[in-house]
């Protein structure tokens, strides 16, 4: 029996875990659902010795337990299988599952490869996998690596006295609905030997494999449901907390795009690796939203309307003109792109308001390659007072910027520099409430401004509320359309039918 | 006020609590007229740590400076007697042409920049080596003192040399300070990433740093040339570390993004100190590389921007 008890975890400015009460017991398969930005990741990382919670107890069969680090929690029986792969894969499948626990092999200070060779066989085993220890990671199917993975937690069982609690994070993202229902059968039968925590995305596997629920939002958990009485909509109601509130999207502000002004054409298509035989058009004053899970072509498709991937099939024209080849010409052609990682791609840590401001215009403020400072500063000026963005003048370094403050400065870039194409990827991901509205505004205003905007959300309710078309992707292929007028908005449901 | 903030005069600080130190010691070498001459022994140094700091600005660096330096040293001398003082073109579009293509195969071959200056290093190495037929050559005085006299007088008593130096910095802080490709510069070695995602030409900038690096290189060879009156493939031997050291001590870290032309100024005139002290305080001379040594490491250990770091090998 495994125990958190009012656990508390903060980071600077951040109260990422307020007093969450878990518990699974041995063999029980416990789902844990909940937004991006729930707190899910900081509680698993809390559980398998990451971090360190500031408050609140931990405790293994009533006794109070504290990990400095994984390898501790591991020498309790927590394992964790990572959703990114943790294996090293130029290393054989054996030394990946002993990784860190190679002493037990080493005889007069060399390692005794067949007898690791044998027990790696006895790990595969468990997992029901039939490959050769001593084969290169890098050889196997993802879905093999993730059994080696699951594998290498299991290794634990021989080498500690307790229980066994191993956590699965996302593990079905990168299988096949084949490869997930041998993941699901083989997860039920290791019941006897361990107990899991599930984490995922994909609601319904939530539903069918786990014995309860825990529902987090806020980094507080809002639910703990049993399998018999879940339901999806009633789960995702509590992840959102609210039932979706139509002011908040601003969608009274919602106004019919202009048909007969096309920005962006996709015709059939491709880009290899990433998606393929995808069609559509882009209107002016039109918000058109990407849906699909992680790696579903979404980011792709902004790439490509950016410059930064080249189509290898079908055509992409931007303007009645080819797609743009480089970032430069994108730029120059009206795109602009908010990218997610705002701190690291959106504004320059270590530089000024107006001079990130001008990064993507320089040209417009430069004579002759000098820069006109003076106007600058004039048109950050401008847009600070415009935006209401909270700095103390515009010398103020963008780093030190509250994240909906550094993403107004992103923002007022390109609509300073006259874009009318804007690709937004996840543009309200880690942003208070308060700032998420003030840029729900901006989408607006831009497009009642003439813009199209590319919105790739950060969550489902926000695609919903915000776009005039939602297209579906799933695995790079495109599933279906659906037409976001107001008073006329798809469900939760209908997307997420389509997405998984 | 916090250390962080601070941190930016840094640089000033250590030069002026070392000028007290030293000064105290010896208050002969606070003496203006020998401190310009100090200083202006060392222009040729300076405007080669000018350069570098471009590269290293942008977070990258440029090992082959020195190889630059040596290899139009030759080309000075070998050259000097047919062209005059339009040698000075060709040396600086050697130096340049180098620097260049340093920064197309760090950024079109994705050879990191240690690596590929050093590399072109060695390469303007054999070109040294190749043109002075592996001898110590000289200018003919004549010739030298025709053409490039002028930079050895004196006006109201400043070496022409420092004129000279104050001016190529003038020009460096007005490229950084005041035009897109300072911008530019600063904007990739803070955040490269969004640099290529407001519809930066990276590639053109960083090989444009580089091609500076190595220019800058070249005026330096040719001051130090001139002023030796002669060229051979070992002549500027023991700048590079001393240049990597300015820069560095100077407060532009080699994580980049921060720093500048003027920082290197006050590291040069740390570097300077430093060695004169050592004179002074009569340390070997096989020491001292010794000891610019542990400097770098130090430099380097103080002043690297951690969070951008995670991973170094």
């Amino acid at each position: 029996m495994y125990q958190l008890n009012k656990v508390d975890k903060t980071f600077p400015g951040v109260h990422a875990l307020k007093a969450v009460d878990f518990t699974i017991g041995r063999g029980e398969i416990v789902g844990l659902v909940g937004e991006n930005g729930a707190g899910k990741s900081t509680l698993m990382k809390v559980i398998y010795g990451a971090y360190q919670p500031n408050g609140g107890t931990v405790s293994i069969d009533g006794t109070t337990v504290r990990f400095q680090n994984p390898r501790q929690a591991m020498d309790h029986g927590i394992g964790m299988v990572f959703q990114e792969q943790s294996l090293i894969i130029n290393l054989t499948v054996m030394e990946n599952i002993f990784l860190g626990f190679e002493q037990q092999f080493v005889r007069w200070g060399v390692i005794d490869w067949k007898a690791m060779a044998k027990a790696a066989r006895h790990q595969l085993r468990k997992v029901k996998l039939d490959i050769d220890p001593a084969m290169v990671t890098s050889q196997l199917s993802f879905a093999q690596r993730q059994l080696v993975e699951l594998a290498k937690v299991l290794a634990l069982e021989e080498r500690i006295k307790g229980d066994l609690v191993i956590l699965l994070d996302e593990p079905t993202s990168v299988l096949a609905r084949e490869e997930v229902e041998l993941l699901f059968s083989l997860v039920r039968e290791l019941t006897s030997r361990a107990s899991f925590i599930f984490v995922s995305h994909r609601m319904d596997e939530v539903l069918e494999l786990s014995d309860r629920i825990y529902v987090m939002k806020d980094g507080a958990v809002v639910d703990v449901v049993t399998q018999a009485e879940a339901n999806v909509d009633a789960i995702q109601r509590k992840m959102v907390g609210r039932d979706v509130d139509k002011e908040y999207y601003r969608e009274q502000l919602q106004k019919p795009y202009d048909a007969s002004k096309t920005l962006v054409r996709f015709d059939r298509a491709s880009v290899a690796g990433k998606f393929s035989d995808i069609s559509f058009d882009l209107h002016a004053g039109e918000v058109l939203c990407l849906v699909g899970t992680e790696g579903s072509g979404r980011e792709a498709i902004l790439r490509t309307i950016f410059g930064l991937e080249r189509p290898t099939g079908g055509t992409v024209d931007v303007k009645g003109a080819s797609h743009c080849a480089t970032a430069q010409e994108a730029v120059a052609r009206g795109v602009g792109y908010v990218p997610r990682e705002r701190k690291v791609e959106g504004i320059v840590d270590g530089m000024n308001v107006y001079e990130n401001m001008t990064l993507s215009q320089m040209g417009r403020f430069s004579t002759r390659g000098v820069l006109r400072i003076a106007e600058e500063k004039a048109l950050a000026q401008t847009w600070i007072d415009r935006l209401g963005i909270k700095t103390p003048d515009v010398y103020k370094d963008c780093g030190g910027l509250s994240g909906g403050n550094q993403q107004k400065v992103v923002l007022a870039k390109w609509r300073s520099g006259g874009s009318d194409i804007i690709l937004l990827d996840h543009p309200t991901r880690g942003l208070d409430i308060g700032a998420k509205e003030d840029v729900y505004d901006m989408i607006r205003e831009m497009c009642n401004e003439g813009a199209g905007i590319v919105l790739v959300a950060d969550t489902l309710e926000e695609a919903i509320g915000l776009s005039h078309t939602i297209l579906v992707l799933k695995d790079g292929i495109f599933q279906k359309r659906f037409d976001g007028s107001p008073g006329d908005k798809p469900t939760l449901y209908d997307l997420v039918h389509h997405m998984t | 006020m916090s250390l962080e903030k601070l941190k930016p005069y840094f640089p000033w600080l250590t030069l002026g609590v070392l000028l007290l130190l030293v000064g105290a010691v010896n208050p002969s070498f606070l003496n203006p007229a020998s401190l310009l001459q100090l200083v202006a022994d060392i222009v040729p140094l300076f405007i080669m740590a000018v350069g570098m700091t471009f590269a290293i600005y942008i977070g990258g660096i440029d090992l082959s400076v020195q190889q630059v330096a040596n290899l139009v040293t030759v080309i000075a001398t070998v050259y000097l007697a047919q062209f005059g003082v339009f040698v000075t073109v060709i040396c600086i579009a050697v130096g340049f042409a180098i620097g260049a293509v340093s920064g197309w195969v760090t950024t079109r071959q994705f050879v990191p920049s240690f690596v590929a200056t050093l590399a072109m290093g060695f390469i303007a190495l054999s070109g040294a080596r190749f043109l002075s037929g592996e001898r110590a050559l000289s200018m003919n005085a004549e010739a030298r003192d025709a053409s490039f006299g002028w930079m050895f007088g004196n006006t109201g008593g400043v070496p022409h040399e420092l004129i000279i130096a104050a001016l190529l910095l003038a020009l460096a802080w007005f490229l950084q300070t005041r035009t897109t490709f300072g911008r530019a510069l600063k904007s990739v070695g803070a955040g490269e990433l969004a640099a290529v995602a407001s519809g930066l030409n990276v590639h053109r900038i960083k090989i444009l740093a580089f091609a500076l690096s190595g220019a800058f290189a070249a005026i330096a060879g040719l001051m130090f040339s001139v002023k030796l009156s002669g060229g051979d493939a070992n002549l500027a031997n023991g700048f590079l570390i001393l240049a990597i050291v300015a820069v560095l001590v100077g407060g532009t870290p080699l994580t980049g993004g921060v720093g500048g032309v003027i920082n290197t100024l006050v590291g040069t005139l740390i570097v300077v100190v430093i060695r004169s002290a050592m004179v002074y305080l009569e340390i070997d001379a096989t020491m001292q590389q010794m000891i610019f040594g542990l400097i770098l490491i130090l430099a380097i250990a103080t002043t690297i921007d951690r969070s951008k770091m995670r991973i170094v090998k």
